[in-house]
């Protein structure tokens, strides 16, 4: 069964002559396991493609699919509890609250949806250590460098046990090591957990560690001539 | 609660700010209301801590007693109606006064009661009423003025005439009338000062201002009084509350209070309005997150409401604290008391008017739109 499916799917910003085509004949389908990378140059659409999976936009026209639910014409209620269970998202600039530990950002998950048990607690600890953030469990966001935020943004992501994880661009604040490393963090947690992922860049570079590569130019999808 | 508590404690120093602002406006407030009670009790405490729960006026006297006389027949008049338990005549009217110890001449309120009968003091705090002519009992505030227990105050006759003495036998709680020294005496002793103060009218009889009446145990004040001014002619009678708030200056002086108040009560929501908007403002991004990872806008709306709730509560302890030092440091002369129930009152108002006042803070709140977490910072804006 496919983690993510969109077919067809269209999205215009504001409307008349102000109207912008964002994605347009986008069709993906992202399988079970399976790490997707979304290659494509600033403006080409990537973060809408992202939001629309994510269930935070919804399509002009086009169907949404993730695990097999179909998302497309979810009320803002719906949405808000599909990604609250469903994605783990990182994003690409604002990811920790500022005031909560790193421990708390990943503890936050949970507490949004409900649960308070001690099973969540151990996972944040474990999800903490796998990342190499033990030591800075309860630091603020502010005391952390950008790669440690960068990883307490993944845990956060995979706190919840979401089918699909959807990742915009986490490398473009980090030097190349460090980009490349957390590229590598990603696709272990993601692939020891059997999630789906789609890890968007505009780096080339870091679409290797993904097992495809899809590009988008102007809101169109291209599968890469085969290598 | 996870996220409104821990908010606070990552920025102890914001909120306390907010609270100690929160906190000096609500002593404020409470100081200004005990202010009032004060004030409307040197107004009218003699009045309102009579036993007399009607008071029956000259229907012409437009509510005060310093402008009623009633006839002396009044009294059977009003005794006869039925509902009334007790009648007797209340004599007002302020005179000058010599306290003890050789001070100064001053002001004094005299109210004159016939002994045994209504009208007598009822926040008796030491010695014991008149039980004879000569003998007072004083309001306790002013006990240090020369209106001790034991001590003798003087009524200042006019020149020839023999000065009329009255020993305190008794210390009253708010007993004060007219923000004057006030002393219950007997009807002759009353009458004796009048006459002292004005031989002229030597010879005539001294009428009461008023008359006040004791109702059966079963009969509603309000009914009675409603009766009396039916049945008896040319008289006015009111129940004690009503008598208390149409006496001069009581509804001046609740009005300008009243204005402060309401204003103190305002710049308290302003102040918890704006503290709000600024967080709100402030932490948009971060709200945007949560809500961008699933967290309900009810959830955060109930996280900003807690916060108002703790700005408002830990504002309102710090005012009851400061309420309480200063009380305990008051004098008697200045009684700075701590009403329980009127500070919880108003402490439970202030937190309501608190968690109105996040109304702004939480349009926003539910206004957010969880894409900007995707978008950045750089794409559309906070508004
Ligand atoms: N909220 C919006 N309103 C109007 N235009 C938008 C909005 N978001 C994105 N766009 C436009 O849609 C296009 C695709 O944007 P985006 O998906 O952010 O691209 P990418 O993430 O690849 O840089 C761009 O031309 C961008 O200006
Ligand atoms: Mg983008």
């Amino acid at each position: 069964m496919a983690s993510l499916e969109l077919i067809d799917v269209r999205k215009t910003y504001g409307s008349g002559h102000t109207e912008v085509v964002a994605l347009d004949h986008a069709t993906l389908t992202v399988g079970d396991d399976e790490i997707v990378a979304l290659v494509g140059p600033s403006g080409s659409g990537k973060t809408t493609l992202l939001s629309i999976a994510g269930g935070l936009l919804s399509p002009t026209s086009g169907q949404v699919r993730v695990g097999g639910e179909d998302i497309t014409r979810y009320t803002n209620r719906q949405r808000t509890r599909f990604r609250r269970r469903r994605v783990g998202f990182v994003f690409q600039q604002v990811n920790l609250v500022p005031f909560l530990t790193a421990r708390e950002n990943l503890l936050v998950m949970p507490r949004i949806a409900g649960r308070r048990d001690r099973a969540v607690l151990e996972r944040a600890d474990r999800l903490l250590a796998e990342l190499g953030l033990t030591e800075q469990a309860h630091q603020l966001p502010a005391t952390l460098s950008g790669g440690e935020r960068q990883r307490v943004a993944i845990g956060r992501a995979l706190m919840n046990e979401p089918a699909l994880i959807l990742v915009d661009e986490p490398t473009s604040a980090l030097d190349t090591r460090l980009g490349e490393q957390v590229m590598q963090l990603i696709v272990d947690e993601v692939t020891s957990r059997h999630t789906a992922a789609v890890i968007v860049t505009h780096d080339p570079r870091m679409a290797r560690f993904a097992h495809r590569r899809v590009e988008i130019v102007d809101g169109h999808l291209h599968a890469p001539a085969p290598a | 609660m996870y996220l409104a508590l821990r908010e606070i404690r990552r920025s102890r120093g914001r909120f306390a700010l907010g609270v100690g602002a929160v906190g000096l406006l609500v002593f404020l407030i409470l100081f200004q209301q005990t202010l009032l009670t004060n004030l409307l009790g040197f107004f009218t405490g003699g009045l309102a801590n009579q036993s007399g729960d009607v008071v029956v006026y000259a229907a012409d006297a437009r509510r005060t007693l310093a402008g009623s006389v009633v006839p002396a027949e009044t009294v059977d008049a009003v005794a006869a109606v039925p509902g009334v338990a007790r009648a007797g005549p209340l004599h007002e009217a302020t005179f000058t006064v010599r306290p003890a110890g050789g001070r100064d001449l001053l002001d004094g309120v005299l109210f004159g009661y016939r002994l045994g009968g209504p009208g007598h003091p009822t926040t008796l705090r030491e010695g014991r009423l008149p039980r004879r002519d000569g003998e007072g009992v004083a309001s306790a505030v002013d006990a240090d003025a020369g209106f001790g227990l034991g001590e003798v105050v003087t009524v200042e006759p006019a020149p020839g005439a023999e000065p009329v003495r009255i020993r305190i036998v008794g210390l009253g709680d708010d007993l004060r009338f007219s923000v004057q020294p006030t002393v219950f005496v007997s009807t002759a002793t009353f009458a004796a000062a009048r006459r002292a103060t004005n031989p002229a009218a030597a010879g005539a009889p001294v009428l009461p201002s008023a008359v006040v009446v004791e109702t059966a145990a079963a009969a509603d004040p309000a009914v009675v009084a409603r009766r009396v001014t039916a049945r008896v002619a040319g008289v006015e009678a009111l129940t004690r509350d009503e008598a208390v708030a149409s006496a001069p200056g009581v509804a001046a002086t609740r009005q300008s209070f009243g204005v402060i108040l309401g204003l103190a009560f305002v710049v308290v929501g302003l102040v918890v309005g704006f503290f709000l908007v600024i967080l709100t403002v402030q932490k948009a991004g971060a709200l945007a997150l949560l809500r961008a990872v699933g967290a309900p806008a009810g959830l955060l709306v109930r996280s900003l409401l807690t916060q108002a709730f703790v700005l408002a509560a830990a504002g309102a302890g710090i005012g009851v604290v400061l309420l309480t030092a200063a009380a305990a440091r008051s004098s008697p002369a200045f009684p700075i008391s701590v009403d329980g129930p009127a500070v919880a009152a108003t402490c439970a108002v202030l937190v309501a008017l608190a968690l109105a006042a996040s109304a702004v803070s939480v349009r926003r709140v539910l206004r957010i739109d969880p894409l900007q977490a995707a978008l950045g910072p750089s794409v559309g804006g906070l508004a």
